[in-house]
């Protein structure tokens, strides 16, 4: 109990200094750059995840790419940096790392893989 | 190695003085990360309720030679169907599972199936909608397949890690 309330208070502060408006300007720079920074972005930021889509809509209003926005959806609703060490405390530092890494990387192949099937549906 | 362990309580110390810190440094946002800290954990009280009801249903039906059964090294594919189902069903944020899952694991739950539940929560039924909305019915369907495929990959890779980290 006393890590599930830490991590709430942490997601409490987090939610306050990440806002969708910082989120936003960080994006559209390339293709790499923003799966990357979809990935980490979705991965710090926290909060429900009907949040990450209607901040997804937005970006996608300002011309944001497809492989970004997949990226930060997926990531936001698969990752957590901020229940990083309540995950440690659970199940061992070793299992933590290992599973988050492989999160990511599944992260960016998902969405590489998505957008590659769906262009060759349109061939 | 030296195993690293995060008390619970050190932590909670860690966040209570950030939140002192914070409320010297930016007052107004102390006030307002009280707040959402507030309405978080009331909205996340029900799940709470939901998961210890859960805990306690699955230590009172589910022995734990049942467990190792259904969810331990022999589970096979039966033992994969289970963690996905119960990840893509599953509500509420990642960590207020940590508990349950945890209980589990000490009664033989394998590793690879805690990573296939954690990562196929990445499917949110209730969020649909609005993921058509946004990407489209085609995109929404390809990625979810995706989403279970390689929930499956990581938990076959976890296994195959840990059976070779424990042989060293």
């Amino acid at each position: 109990m006393p890590m599930m309330i830490s991590i709430i208070g942490l997601v409490g502060i987090f939610q306050v200094y990440i806002t969708p408006d910082m989120i936003s300007k960080l994006f559209g720079y390339s293709v790499l750059s923003d799966i990357l920074t979809g990935t980490f972005v979705g991965a710090i930021a926290n909060g429900h995840g009907s949040l990450s889509f209607i901040i997804a809509k937005g970006l996608k209003a300002q011309g944001v790419s497809i492989y970004a926005l997949s990226t930060f959806t997926l990531a936001w609703v698969s990752l957590g940096f901020v229940q990083l060490p309540a995950e440690a405390s659970m199940f061992g530092v070793r299992f933590t790392v290992i599973r988050n890494i492989l999160a990511i990387l599944s992260t960016i192949l998902i969405t590489y893989l998505t957008i590659i099937t769906i262009n060759m549906g349109h061939l | 190695m030296k195993k690293f362990e995060l008390k619970g309580m050190k932590f909670l110390v860690l966040v209570i003085v950030s939140y002192i810190i914070l409320f010297f440094v930016d007052y107004n946002n102390a006030l307002v990360s009280i707040d959402k800290f507030i309405k978080i954990f009331i909205t996340l009280i029900p799940i709470f309720i939901f998961i210890i009801i859960l805990t306690a249903l699955i230590n009172y039906f589910l022995k734990p030679k049942q467990i190792l059964k259904h969810f331990g090294e022999d589970s096979g594919k039966m033992g994969i169907f289970y963690s996905l189902l119960g990840g893509i069903l599953s509500h509420g944020p990642m960590y207020a599972w940590y508990g349950m899952l945890k209980d589990m694991k000490s009664h033989g739950l394998k590793d690879g199936l805690i990573v296939t539940f954690l990562y196929s929560r990445a499917i949110k039924l209730p969020l649909l909608p609005l993921m058509i909305d946004i990407f489209g019915i085609t995109y929404t369907i390809v990625i979810n397949m995706y989403i279970i495929v390689f929930s499956i990959i990581q938990g076959k890779i976890m296994d195959q890690y840990m059976k070779n980290a424990s042989k060293d």
